[in-house]
């Protein structure tokens, strides 16, 4: 992995992209005609409140949901081209390690679904970055929920995608860990020019990680703010004590609570 | 979960010393009962029964080992069609109604009267020990197994699919692996219904067998031989059963939290929408049955097809009479498993919420009833008959008996899946068993309940037919031996019509009841998967 050429992930551009789940209870609009564009090898963080389809916006860029209208596009391809090519990658909000594979095998399926050869130096190097060496023989049971998170990351990010979708991928990660995971982790993918969406809870966070903060209102989930961070990557030590860093997080704070509140707080 | 399957364990097997007493105390209590009854000619004693099988060890042996070479292939082709079954109806959802409705009906066939069948088909030889084998087991495997290839979080499936890749690729990955258990569990069921198949299988004329040696014990009122050869049988099924328990704990398989889901309500399809279903079904189960008789050329004078069945019951000369004599005989049927049918479930409900009520009692009943659950149907059948004789309560009891012990397994396992959260909870506010038990518990065991009176529908049949059959001569499993002895074929499949037809419709009925109950009670295990 040099830190080499330019960009190798592609453009994702939503046009006018809902998605509407109907039951026997009554249909729900999680994501509503949302024009959005992620710039190519940008890292762009999603924030929201709980439940205005953060996750589902995700998962159809991801292919894995179809719009109710709308499209997609990462480059010039659909979702499902990319995912054949092997050049996206997820992590899930919940970990979603094979029990059966031990830690070492869970990273290396990533290779084998997307037809790569093995490369056990790769899977133990990845396996160092995330700070889980030692660990590569046991199965996801015998590993905390954080250390769980850090190894989907680890499988994200072995087959080298052009463009990753990150869902709250440090939600049971420790606070220290997770400034460390903040400040390492992005440089795996940002020196390779990769495409990344990360969606989370943490304002700090999305500053610290990304180049561009988006804000999502509760439901139908719209855009409604769209705020550049513009400090200099890759992000260092000590960023977190400088006015333009504070600046930056109070925006995103404050663009979080301008937001109108949730229908049942509304109505009061 | 560690440590519940710990203690589950714990609970399940006991202490070695509990279960030596146990053993201990059921062989003494069975050594005084033949002793009282010694004039009755109805109870041989252990002693009895271990002189007998000692003297006769060699003519033992070779039968044991006919029954369980046909046992053998009878499992191994019943199981590798379960799995192609629930593979096809994994890679394929769409046809999961027909393939399972189908594999229900095939499985409700009667096999006191497909075994005659089978073989005029076959002739000599083991082929339809082998048949009624993996007829007795593909679809107890097939069940878990689906349930086990669906049971996987939607997360693990959109890993494979953000990677470009499909159902294949999930099965192999994901599913397969992930159902393993699910197949172990079935198997384990599987290996003591195989010997009951390739008993039955026996009892249509082979040579050789345990089956063989059962019918000739029987006319000869043979009462040390009856009960040697049952307890034999017995004894190789828990083995069988125990086996499969003991390389399930060496492979550290976890046992699935539940086997059997419940029918799947989630899109609620209307009434017209359901008769047409079954229509749909039904037309193409007879064609079928037409296509396969075509397609082998099998010799109608055997082999009849759905048009014979037809004219025999509805359009020919003799239809009312034939009609008249075949529904006196299903009638008498009914009357025998009804109640114990009933009486087996509400027996082992009963019980295992008394073993919950008393848990030290835990402790000898669960390692007790799982043993004696595996015991064949055909092996306790003719004890029941020599005890209780060749009338309405022998039968009832035997149908009872085949009901009760997996009920019982069941139940006991549904009461366990009671979240620990919840106990504690209801232990914060001191409430006591009893509340804890109707509040908590039971609902908790409402799924495995319900699960095992699907199953024990085909499985009262099976017990009330086999009795019938064997012993009482009456209703509609003496009717099936009668015509089967007299090529009476015309109403051999009538009968087997009429019966699976029932089975299959009994089943329905129990799912809908248990679709009812479960959506008011087990709200959250009607919409999982
Ligand atoms: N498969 C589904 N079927 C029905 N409704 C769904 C489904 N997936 C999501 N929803 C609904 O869509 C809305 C948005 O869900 P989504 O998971 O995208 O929220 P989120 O922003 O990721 O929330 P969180 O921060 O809690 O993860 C929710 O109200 C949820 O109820
Ligand atoms: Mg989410």
């Amino acid at each position: 992995m040099a830190a080499d050429i330019g960009i190798r992930g592609q453009a994702v551009r939503c046009e006018d992209l809902s998605r509407t789940f109907t039951s026997p209870a009554g249909s729900i609009a999680a994501v509503d005609a949302t024009d959005v564009t992620f710039a190519a090898g940008q890292t762009t963080a999603l924030v929201g409140p709980s439940g205005c389809g953060k996750s589902t916006l995700l998962r159809l860029i991801a292919g894995l949901e179809a719009p109710t209208t709308g499209t997609v596009r990462i480059g010039d391809e659909t979702p499902a081209q990319t995912c054949q090519r092997g050049a996206l990658a997820v992590a899930f909000q919940d970990a979603s390690l094979l029990p059966w594979r031990t830690l070492r095998g869970n990273i290396a399926l990533a290779l084998t679904l997307a037809r790569r050869p093995a490369d056990p130096d790769r899977v133990d190097r990845l396996i160092a970055k995330v700070g889980l060496q030692g660990f590569e023989d046991r199965r996801p049971a015998e590993l905390s929920g954080g250390m769980r998170q850090r190894a989907a990351i680890a499988r994200c990010l072995v087959g080298d995608p052009e463009l990753l979708l990150l869902d709250e991928p440090f939600g049971a990660v420790d606070e220290l860990t997770r400034r460390r995971l903040n400040y390492e982790l992005p440089k795996l993918w940002q020196a390779n020019g990769t495409t990344a969406l990360l969606v989370t809870h943490s304002v700090t966070e999305a500053v610290l990680v990304a180049d561009r903060v988006l804000v999502m209102s509760p439901r139908p989930g719209r855009i409604v703010a769209d705020i550049d961070i513009d400090l200099p990557q890759p992000r260092t030590r000590g960023l977190e004590s400088e006015t333009a860093f504070r600046t930056l997080t109070a925006t995103v704070a404050e663009a979080l609570m301008d937001i109108a509140p949730p229908r049942q707080f509304a109505a009061q | 979960m560690t440590a519940g399957v710990l203690r589950h364990r714990q609970a399940a097997w006991g202490q070695g010393g509990a279960r030596a007493l146990a053993i201990v105390a059921v062989l003494a209590l069975w050594e005084l009962a033949a002793r009282a009854n010694a004039d009755s000619f109805v109870l041989a004693g252990p002693v009895e029964v271990a002189r007998y099988l000692w003297q006769n060890a060699p003519l033992l042996t070779r039968a044991l080992g006919a029954t369980l070479q046909s046992a053998a292939w009878g499992f191994v082709w019943g199981n590798l069609a379960a799995i192609l079954l629930a593979v096809a109806v994994v890679l394929i959802p769409r046809a999961e109604r027909v393939v399972a409705a189908l594999a229900l009906i095939v499985f409700c066939l009667p096999l006191v009267a497909t075994g005659p069948i089978l073989r005029v088909l076959f002739g000599q030889g083991n082929g339809p020990q082998i048949t009624l084998a993996a007829l007795a087991v593909y679809y107890t495997t097939f069940l878990p197994l689906v349930v086990g290839l669906r049971a996987v979080p939607q997360s693990w499936l959109d890993l494979i699919r953000s990677h470009g890749r499909g159902r294949m690729t999930q099965l192999i990955h994901v599913r397969a692996p992930a159902s393993f258990p699910y197949l172990i569990a079935g198997l384990q069921i599987a290996a003591p219904a195989a010997i009951l198949g390739a008993m039955v299988g026996e009892f249509t004329g082979a040579e050789r067998g345990l089956g063989v040696l059962t019918i000739r014990a029987m006319r000869a009122l043979d009462v040390d031989a009856t009960w040697a050869i049952a307890t034999l049988a017995a004894g190789v099924s828990i083995l069988a059963y125990g086996g499969f328990g003991a390389l399930v704990r060496r492979l550290r398989v976890e046992s699935p939290a539940v086997l059997l889901t419940p029918p799947d309500h989630r899109h609620r399809r209307p009434p017209w929408r359901r008769l047409a279903d079954i229509g749909v079904i039904v037309a193409i189960a007879l064609v079928l049955w037409q296509a396969t008789m075509d397609l082998f050329d099998l010799n109608p004078f055997f082999a009849k097809r759905p048009g014979d069945v037809v004219a025999f019951l509805l359009t020919g000369p003799d239809a009312a009479a034939h009609r008249a004599t075949l529904f006196a005989a299903y009638g008498e049927t009914l009357v025998f498993t009804l109640p114990g049918y009933l009486a087996g479930l509400a027996l082992g409900a009963g019980l295992a919420c008394g073993v919950v009520l008393m848990p030290g009692l835990a402790t000898t009943a669960l390692p007790l009833s799982v043993a004696l659950r595996s015991v064949p149907i055909v092996a306790t059948a003719p004890l029941i008959v020599l005890a209780l004789g060749r009338g309405a309560v022998g039968t009832i009891t035997i149908v009872t008996v085949m009901i009760f012990f997996p009920t019982l397994v069941a139940c006991l396992q549904g009461l366990r899946q009671t979240p620990g959260q919840i106990i504690d909870i209801f232990d914060t506010y001191a409430s006591g068993r009893w509340r804890l038990l109707r509040l908590a518990r039971v609902p908790a065991m409402l799924p495995a309940f319900f699960a095992s009176a699907r199953m024990a529908v085909p499985a009262a049949i099976l017990a009330v037919t086999t009795a019938e059959w064997l012993a009482t001569g009456n209703g509609i499993g003496s009717l099936m031996a009668l015509t089967a002895s007299t090529s009476d074929y015309n109403m051999l499949w009538s009968a087997i019509v009429l019966v699976a037809l029932t089975a299959a419709l009994a089943y329905g009925a129990v799912a809908w009841i248990e679709a009812q109950v479960l959506a008011v009670y087990a709200m959250e295990q009607t919409v999982r998967r």
